[in-house]
């Protein structure tokens, strides 16, 4: 069979979890009602639309690094990819609803789009240049309309070749690579820009500098995943015959290599902030420590234990049943990733704007409580569960409990001097242009909203104080509770910290009915496209220099 | 066209020519040179057809689709690998855990002794050195192979551009060996060779 037919039958399903999704979304709209700002809603559909917008740039983006590189192993099937990467047309769409809801202020996805915290918050200000609205909606539509032209070319070319029998100079072929080589370089740069703005500055303090390979890491499984899993749906229905266990071997091989390599890049990004131990990054994992723990480590096992050692031996990558099974667990492993990357800090901005909301304190209170963030995550839980509490309170709480817990440069109690004296004592030292009171999202409050140079002498006076206490306390207190990210509960102790903890939430904490029906509803919306893409040109290109070994390839 | 060379081997003293009467313990091979991994395979297929029991195949490099044409087993190797690993995985952190929380326990930038993430990168070279260095030793130990061990070739160029089938004619009658001559013929071999070889 030369075509593939867009059956009805497979039509229906994907029509049907369409509507699943749209129901889904709905009711995922209306269920968190207007006190959570919609924010269940935007983040599925943000968390959706990036994912399959980035598993279609990513099919581009295999198809002309193996093109660049002369490759001809996946020729036969190259028109899978090249209709993946056709999707990225109805993905702008759909992030172009987000950039909507950016302009119309519909959605809080992104803190440093609410212009009054950014005036006030001397980090959102520092990255105004990058993280607004202008850079996000032309960033967008520019660098996804420039994929999508260049990958549209290649495609084109590719279905012009197979009528155009005279060619004897492959033409064709060498100005498909040509288009090519052009992407890779602009889709290296953009993709990493873009990643920072859709996903990263959902967290919008945090940074790190290895997320954006670690984001694309994540969708190139889960493009080789879904590969995998339609290549072995069509053979099935009986097309591509020509496609046998050595082309399922190498995608299994990609499959279990960027699993590893995506493992390599969450560990790097991981040990840095861990090592490193400077609060404004480490509240990215702290907050999934404490308050996702199954997400948290589930991701790790879905994506890493779980195809390393399925995927380690020969003869798995080669039998069908084993790699789909592995392939559906990895392609859902990875949406939970970016289920990871995305709730917890969308949760947060959520708890801010409700202390924000919420907090009726005197004016100074009220600034406090925004500049040290873990005081504001506080009360801002307090206030999302209707508890009435005076604002004197609420801080006070806050900040006691927060002393033992964090990480931040100002924060001089007993535990965290300890830590690392010498880094606290630069570390908090004021930076020139930025107040030294203000400012990081994770960072308890740093003294009683009078601080200036004063504030930190007395900071310095109680770090020496505590550098020389006697070390078998800090031996005893580390050897009892051992605790990975090697913080600091020594002086606050653990019952308050648990106190802190963000209950569970459906569709936060773990992915609930309604994101799953989302995701499905997704998935049959990118499969369709996918699907009727397909039908519209030969399966196999026929004039392809590289078909024959393709067809001959031997893994 | 086949030319039939008689030759000596050098390495293992006087060897006498297969029709003298002298008996001597060894292996007497016979085997043929093809100057193409694409011959090589077709001939290897019109051996198995005429179900001849070829000794062994000898290429510069891996030839793809000869292993199972020759109903060779997949290799053990990699289990070997995989249990050396594990014995470095386990070792290397097993080791750091005892040295940072028994027998040295030392801060490390307020760090808990027992600090995972920082053995974690440790651990890894450990297990690919463990695995390595065991599976090459493994390796050499099951070929004959490594420092010292003298190297058994048939003929000098198979480690450099010729493609070698060769058949144990020790206990074979004279028209056996014609028989395998007339093959070597019919599948373009280069030059045909026989020699004796310690068993």
């Amino acid at each position: 069979m030369e075509n593939f037919v867009f059956s009805s039958r497979a039509k229906t399903t994907n029509l049907v979890l369409m509507g699943v999704g749209l129901v889904c979304l709905v009711i995922s709209y209306f269920a968190d009602g207007g006190e959570g700002h919609h924010m269940r809603f935007w983040t599925n559909f943000l968390h959706n639309s990036v994912f399959f917008l980035g598993i279609a740039a990513l099919a581009g983006f295999a198809l002309a690094a193996f093109t660049t590189a002369y490759a001809g192993w996946f020729v036969q099937f190259k028109r899978v990819w090249e209709s993946f990467a056709s999707f990225l047309l109805p993905g702008l769409f759909l992030m172009g609803v987000i950039i909507v809801g950016v302009w119309t202020h519909s959605h809080h996805l992104y803190h440093w789009n609410d212009e009054a915290a950014v005036l006030e918050d001397a980090i959102l200000t520092h990255k105004s240049s990058f993280l607004n609205k202008w850079w996000f909606t032309f960033g967008t539509i520019g660098f996804v309309g420039l994929w999508y032209f260049l990958l549209g070319k290649m495609r084109n070319i590719s279905i012009a070749e197979d009528d155009d029998t005279t060619d004897r100079e492959f033409t064709y072929y060498r100005r498909y690579k040509k288009y090519a080589a052009i992407f890779l370089p602009i889709f290296g740069f953009t993709s990493a820009a873009l990643i920072w703005q859709w996903i990263m500055s959902i967290d919008s303090h945090w940074y790190s500098t290895m997320f954006a390979w670690y984001a694309t890491a994540s969708l190139f499984v889960a493009m080789t995943a879904l590969t995998i899993m339609l290549l072995i749906y069509l053979k099935s229905r009986g097309y591509y015959l020509g496609v046998n266990e050595e082309h399922f071997h190498d995608l299994g091989k990609y499959l279990f290599a960027i699993s590893i390599f995506w493992t390599y890049l969450w560990f790097s990004q991981f040990m840095l902030i861990w090592y490193a131990n400077v609060g404004e990054e480490t509240i990215y994992f702290r907050e999934r420590f404490d308050n996702y723990p199954v997400l948290f480590w589930l991701n790790l096992g879905i994506n890493f234990v779980l195809p390393f050692f399925i995927l380690m031996r020969n003869d798995t990558k080669r039998k069908m049943g084993t790699l789909f099974f592995a392939s559906a667990f990895v392609f859902f492993g990875h949406w939970l990733d970016y289920f990871n990357m995305i709730k917890p800090g969308a949760r947060l901005t959520l708890v801010e704007m409700a202390a924000h909301e919420g907090g009726h304190g005197t004016e100074e209170e009220h600034a406090t409580m925004d500049h040290g963030g873990a005081a504001t995550d506080h009360a801002g839980e307090a206030a999302a569960t209707h508890e009435e509490a005076a604002p004197e309170e609420k801080y006070a709480d806050a900040t006691d409990l927060e002393q033992g817990t964090n990480l931040e440069p100002a924060d001089a109690t007993t535990g965290s001097a300890i830590e690392s004296p010498g880094r606290r004592i630069t570390a908090a030292e004021p930076e020139a242009g930025v107040p030294a009171t203000t400012d990081f999202r994770g960072g308890p409050p740093t003294g009683d909203g009078t601080e200036g140079p004063r504030e930190f002498e007395a900071i310095m006076d109680r770090n020496e104080v505590d550098v020389f206490e006697p070390n078998h306390f800090i031996q005893e207190e580390y050897i009892e509770d051992q605790e990975m990210l090697g913080h600091l509960d020594a002086a606050g102790g653990h019952d308050e910290g648990e106190a802190h903890t963000l209950g569970f939430k459906s569709g936060y904490t773990l992915p609930g009915l309604l994101e799953i029906g989302t995701f499905l509803g997704f998935l049959g919306g990118f499969l369709f496209f996918v699907m009727s893409g397909l039908s519209k040109a030969r399966l196999e290109p026929k004039h392809d220099p590289y078909l024959e070994e393709s067809i001959h390839h031997h893994t | 066209m086949a030319t039939i060379k008689i030759e000596r081997d050098g390495a293992a003293g006087a060897v006498p020519h297969h029709n003298s009467s002298t008996v001597v313990a060894g292996r007497d091979i016979l085997f043929g040179l093809y100057d193409d991994e694409v011959k090589l395979l077709d001939a290897v297929k019109a051996a198995n057809a005429d179900h001849l029991d070829i000794d062994d195949v000898y290429t510069p490099f891996p030839v793809h689709g000869l292993d199972p044409l020759l109903g060779l087993e997949e290799s053990r190797l990699h289990i070997a690998g995989f249990i050396f690993g594990t014995i470095g995985c386990l070792f290397g952190f097993g080791f750091m855990t005892w040295v940072f929380t028994r027998d040295w326990p030392i801060i490390f930038g307020g760090k808990p002794y027992w600090s995972v993430p920082a053995f974690i990168p440790i651990t890894f070279e450990l297990t690919v050195l463990f695995a390595s260095v065991g599976m090459v030793t493994v390796f050499y130990i099951i070929n004959g192979l490594g420092p010292g061990a003298a190297p058994r070739r048939l003929h000098d160029r198979i480690t450099d551009d010729k493609f070698c089938i060769a058949f144990d004619v020790t206990d074979m009658s004279g028209e056996g060996v014609d028989q395998l001559r007339d093959y070597f013929d019919r599948t373009g071999v280069e030059t045909v060779h026989r020699k004796m070889v310690p068993a």
